[in-house]
């Protein structure tokens, strides 16, 4: 201790013994500094930090060189989230004394980290925010900033108790019970804090009190009493293990709940996925065999469409064979033909008319052998007959003038005996007569190349030559368009082509056995 | 029963780092040391 006049150093003296000033007084004062300067330390140690405060303030008051109350309370001023007025007795601290003082070293620390130096003025920052927002009334918007403040500050009484008066003022008392006692782990004799700590404390038990005497109301209603001895009996009422029992379904539906959600979400989208794979593999197999089917199908539309047309083919065939002049018929024809002729070989009438009606191709062509051999047989058998019935006949009506039915007898008979040239030359003949020359020249032409040594190839020479000249004649005289002149020449050619008949009929008559 | 109205004028908006200059010239460092100095001062100018 110096002294305040001279700054020697006291004694145990009342006054100095340097410049002879009273200290007596002085060093009471700087005892007392001392005593409070030490009743804040122990305060400090038990974390009674607002009780510190005052401590060292007061000894501050007394002495205001009291370095080490000071670093003290800068200490404290910062464990409690101020951190300004920690740094300004720091400051003034190391302005009192600059060697040999710890408070340089707090300042140090706090000065070598300037994020969190950045971070402590954002956070007062934030507080003083908060509480113009509490000035304004708007309550919510102070809370989520003082939120913020204690989230960065966790150390910052002043916002947990403003954090704590604004849920008290919202009468939210559980929440300002929690952050009160935040505030308490900190600062464990706040006044403040424990004044509002009370308060909810209060409010709380007359929640629970109120709750308390209704559970009271209840059980006294509900509740069957009896005495045993000197015992009152209460009985206990069941109804609260369905509360436990509702809890637990509450969970299990729940958990079920869970557990669909993650069928939903995970199993699910896989079997999904799975399904969908077989799926398509499935359709790729029908595909496949759908077109393997229609492959099969136009195949077979193909043989369907083949086998159709062989049967349209087979059913012409057998119509041919079956119908109307088919093979079957001619068959039969000849077979009753055969017949008649065995049952009476005199009539011969029906026997030539149904061997003229036999189609002579299919006997030439598609008849079997066996066929072939009867038709010869019975054609060698009654040829001869039927062919000189019908040229007999033939030749009469020829010569009555009935060309028509002479010609039908005479190609009759041509047919049953092709081998006899008068036949065919009287057939051409009765041709000619019936004016048919063009049929007439082509049978003579056939005389003559089928038989060119018969006389009848001659005669036929004959005929074609005056049929010729005859023709020409008839031109010439046509050209002079005298039709008088040229009946006449009609006249004699046709007396001289009938004479010539005549000739050739007189001959026949000569050949005719 | 706390007020809010009246709790909340206890609080003051707290010093930014910027502010701590002032502050610290703005202190008031006055103790009893002084005061007593001062006193026994104005004795003896009074005695003089």
């Amino acid at each position: 201790m110096k002294c305040f006049q001279c700054g020697c150093e006291l004694s145990d003296k009342d006054f100095c013994t340097g410049c002879g000033a009273d200290v007596k007084l002085y060093k009471k004062i700087m005892h007392v500094a001392n005593r409070f300067y030490n009743d804040g330390l122990n305060k400090a140690g038990v974390r009674d930090l607002s009780g510190a405060i005052v401590s060292l303030r007061q000894a501050l008051k007394f002495n205001k060189n009291h370095v080490e109350a000071r670093n003290l309370l800068g200490l404290v001023y910062f464990e409690m989230g101020e951190t300004v007025a920690a740094l300004s007795e720091w400051v003034i601290s190391k302005n009192i004394r600059s060697q040999k003082n710890i408070a340089d070293d707090y300042i140090n620390e706090v000065q070598s980290n300037p994020a969190r130096l950045e971070t402590i003025n954002q956070t007062v920052k934030k507080y003083n925010q908060a509480l113009s927002y509490c000035y304004t009334e708007s309550n919510d918007l102070a809370i989520i900033q003082l939120k913020k403040v204690v989230s960065l500050n966790p150390r910052f009484v002043k916002a947990h108790q403003l954090l704590a008066l604004l849920y008290m003022n919202g009468e939210e008392w559980e929440k300002a019970q929690r952050t009160l006692k935040k505030s308490l782990k900190i600062d464990v004799n706040n006044t403040t804090t424990l004044r509002y700590l009370k308060e909810v404390e209060f409010m709380l038990e007359g929640d629970e009190t109120a709750g308390i005497k209704k559970k009271k109301s209840n059980v006294s209603k509900d509740a069957v009493t009896y005495q045993s001895g000197n015992e009152t009996i209460i009985q206990p009422i069941s109804p609260k293990e369905p509360i436990v029992g509702a809890s637990t379904i509450f969970n299990v539906v729940i958990g079920m709940a869970i557990g669909l959600a993650v069928c939903y979400f995970l199993i699910v989208p896989a079997r999904v996925q799975s399904a969908r794979a077989e799926a398509d593999e499935q359709l790729r197999l029908i595909s496949e065999n759908s077109d393997e089917k229609t492959a099969q199908i136009t195949d077979l539309e193909q043989r369907v469409e083949a086998l159709t047309d062989e049967n349209a083919k087979l059913q012409e065939q057998v119509v041919s064979y079956t119908g109307e002049g088919g093979a079957l018929q001619t068959v039969d024809g000849l077979l009753e033909t055969a017949r008649k002729y065995i049952h009476n070989p005199e009539e011969l009438d029906g026997v030539s008319d149904d061997l003229y009606e036999l189609d002579r191709g299919y006997v030439e062509n598609g008849a079997s052998e066996a066929y072939k051999a009867l038709y010869d047989e019975l054609l060698a058998q009654v040829g001869d007959k039927i062919a000189d019935d019908c040229f007999k006949e033939g030749n009469s009506l020829k010569n009555q003038g009935d060309y028509s039915d002479a010609i039908e007898l005479l190609e009759k008979a041509w047919y049953f005996k092709n081998t006899d040239a008068e036949i065919l030359y009287v057939l051409a003949e009765t041709y000619q007569e019936s004016e048919n020359m063009n049929k007439a020249l082509e049978l003579y032409n056939q005389l003559i190349t089928d038989f060119p040594d018969s006389e009848y190839a001659d005669m036929a020479q004959q005929n074609i030559a005056d049929a010729a000249t005859v023709g020409n004649r008839g031109g010439g005289e046509n050209n002079e368009n005298d039709p008088g002149q040229t009946g006449g020449d009609d006249d004699r050619t046709n007396g001289g082509l009938n004479g010539g008949n005549n000739t050739t009929a007189g001959a026949n008559n000569g050949n005719n056995p | 029963m706390i007020n809010f109205e009246e709790e909340l004028k206890k609080y003051h908006p707290s010093l930014e780092i910027d502010e701590a200059e002032d502050a610290i010239y703005n202190q008031d460092l006055t103790d009893m040391a002084d005061l007593l100095v001062n006193m026994i001062k104005d004795a003896k100018d009074a005695e003089n």
